[in-house]
């Protein structure tokens, strides 16, 4: 049995005080900052690097569904906002500069922004910058080598009788629609003339090939963990934990297969009284060696051009080359203004063949 | 002097009133005033790309008239085909179940009945529809055993009577609980008297259970069958995307377009067709069976 004398104890008491004072002041030191983030990964990832600061004490609230849901919410309540920032990306950067809601940024208030290639910065209709990119992530077709019974080298394998509901296929407000411009590409289209890619899902949908319509995140990932489906196309996050633990075939470098990139980024909020403290941790965020821990532990690529891309990424690496050749970028201004009418009219034709 | 005293309770009397003050004013601040901004809502003009409508957006017919669509009408048919079909199924389940509890079982062993299905009722939606996924889903036991009986858990069939199955969930212990004061109202020597005249049980039941049972069944049905058309988590989880329920289409209007004028017009047309549904339904019944 423990014994302390009565010296001993006093003495840990006054230490335990001491520990106790020092962190409480420190905790009060940190200015307190609400900030909304996807979960998983990416969640953790930022925990851990703000566990590598003291200046902001972050109240994590988590996006619930895609990160469009965090729109009604915010308009509910505006011109009061309950958000210092919210991660996003393209889509979801769009309607808040709409709104006009945002903060612009520059290199004067976010330094490290100056080694982010700025080409892939999201701007207003005046040329300022109105998101912080972070990372980049890549949307792509893949499958699990293991238990596909076609190798999947095109887009015409996907019509392949032996794959017969086991494609999963995301549903109409995920990937931003960019499954229906792959297909559009591969049948002379593009995101401005979408009619192939239609008439390519319809026959997708008639042939009985997609066994699942993902919904959610986790709709990916389980149905491809457990064999309900073999392969189809994805984002990153819905891969990163799969391919720990399955042979995944990553096609970002197949001709014919188009891959898409997006960033994630921090879209920073008006009204908000802790707007400095804000814009310091975002760039403390996207410095050389956060941006490299962010990227080995949330499974996107950094941005900043000075962060180490881990080797797990090393699919989403390109040269300029290969970036020509295999990645599409698309008009996203075109893409994301056409997200409804696309939405309504896989309702109409798709949505009544699966 | 007795006929008079028995006419007061049933009419309304001035100091009545003050009671419906406090329903009233819920249901206005919480029902009526959230509906009409949702009807405003449906007439606005919405730009593609922004998030609802504008403050001063001009009013338009077409967030509805984009809805007259043969596609729009297969998600309603698809809607009501199977919320039908479940509730149907839940009753010819819940029926014989009360029936049983009612006049089968002691009354200590009807309070563990009924204290069983309370429980399930508290038992939330989500967690009875990731059970059945679990169970039946893509990565469930019984998921090797359909395939080697050949039935494919991909195919559409599956996947609808899945999505019945999980409506079930709800509707057998809603409906149960339902039936039981219905059965209870019953006199039972009617059936007795009909038996000791010569007829079969069925047709004793069929007869004169069924028919004094009616209006039980009818609040049962609207019941178990409002909460299936207005289903949203079954059919997301359980649907695998494929069985969409109108539920779901409002869903992703409002919450991942953010079309809100659209999401708010077929909300409308929903509630109408509820309404229209339970009108009808209520009116024949009640017509057939006074």
């Amino acid at each position: 049995m423990l014994s302390l004398t009565r010296r001993q104890a006093l003495s840990a008491a006054a230490a335990a005080g001491a520990v106790a004072v020092f962190a409480s002041r420190r905790a009060a030191a940190a200015t307190p900052i609400t900030a909304v983030e996807w979960g998983g990964d990416v969640v953790n990832a930022m925990k851990q690097i703000e566990a590598k600061q003291d200046k902001v004490q972050v109240n994590w609230v988590l996006h619930q569904g895609g990160s469009g849901a965090i729109l009604p919410k915010i308009k509910a309540t505006w011109p009061q906002a309950e958000y210092d920032y919210v991660a996003g990306w393209e889509g979801s950067f769009s309607g808040m500069i709409k709104e006009d809601w945002l903060v612009p940024v520059t290199v004067a208030t976010v330094p490290n922004l100056a080694d982010i290639p700025q080409k892939i910065i999201v701007k207003n209709a005046k040329g300022e910058w109105m998101a912080v990119p972070r990372a980049v992530g890549g949307i792509y077709f893949a499958y699990r080598k293991d238990i596909s019974p076609v190798e999947i080298k095109s887009i015409e394998d996907l019509f392949d009788p032996k794959l017969k509901g086991k494609i999963c296929w995301p549903g109409p407000t995920q990937s931003m629609m960019l499954q229906v411009v792959a297909l559009a590409l591969h049948g002379g289209g593009n995101e401005r003339n979408m009619d192939p890619g239609w008439a390519l899902m319809k026959k997708l949908a008639e042939s009985g090939n997609i066994g699942r319509i993902a919904v959610t995140d986790t709709d990916f990932t389980t149905s491809l963990t457990s064999g309900e489906t073999v392969g189809g196309f994805y984002s990153e996050p819905q891969l990163t934990a799969v391919a720990k633990s399955f042979p995944l075939v990553r096609l970002t470098k197949q001709q014919g297969l188009p891959t898409f990139l997006y960033q994630s980024g921090f879209a920073v909020f008006k009204n908000r009284p802790n707007l400095q403290p804000t814009l310091d941790f975002i760039n403390f965020c996207i410095s050389p060696e956060m941006s490299s821990l962010y990227a080995e532990v949330a499974g996107e690529a950094p941005l900043n051009v000075k962060a180490k891309t881990p080797d797990s990424l090393k699919h989403l690496a390109f040269t300029p080359e290969e970036f020509d050749k295999y990645v599409y970028v698309p008009d996203f201004n075109e893409v994301l203004t056409q997200q409804d009418a696309w939405t309504k009219r896989w309702e109409n034709e798709i949505a009544p063949l699966l | 002097m007795e006929r008079e005293s028995r006419k007061r309770p049933t009419q309304p009397g001035r100091g009545s009133l003050p009671l419906l003050l406090p329903a009233g004013t819920v249901f206005m601040g919480l029902f009526f005033l959230p509906m009409a901004g949702l009807f405003l809502e449906s007439f606005r003009l919405y730009v593609p790309g922004s998030i609802g409508s504008s403050a001063n957006a001009p009013l338009t017919f077409a967030n509805y008239l984009e809805l007259l669509t043969p596609a729009f009408a297969g998600f309603f048919f698809e809607t009501l085909r199977i919320s039908l079909l479940a509730s149907l199924v839940g009753l010819l389940f819940a029926f014989p179940l009360a029936y049983w509890m009612t006049r089968g079982v002691s009354p200590r062993w009807r309070a563990v009945g009924v204290g069983f299905f309370v429980t399930l009722m508290f038992l939330s939606v989500l967690v009875r529809t990731y059970a059945l996924e679990l169970t039946f889903g893509a990565a469930g036991p019984l998921r090797p055993l359909l395939l080697s009986l050949g039935i494919s858990p991909n195919g559409r069939g599956y996947i609808e009577t899945l999505v019945g199955a999980g409506l079930l969930h709800y509707i057998v212990p809603m409906a149960t609980l339902t039936l039981l004061g219905t059965i209870q109202n019953v006199d039972p020597r009617l059936v007795d008297a009909a038996q000791a005249l010569g007829a079969p049980a069925w047709k004793a039941h069929l007869t004169i259970t069924l028919p004094l049972c009616m209006r039980g069944l009818l609040a049962a049905f609207l019941f178990a069958f409002t909460f299936s058309i207005s289903a949203f988590v079954i059919p997301m989880i359980l649907g695998k995307g494929r069985v969409l329920f109108i539920s779901n289409l409002i869903y992703n209007r409002f919450s991942e377009i953010a079309d809100y004028p659209s999401g708010a017009a077929i909300s409308i047309v929903l509630f109408a067709v509820a309404l229209a549904i339970v009108y009808v339904m209520s009116h024949q019944v009640l017509k057939r069976w006074k």
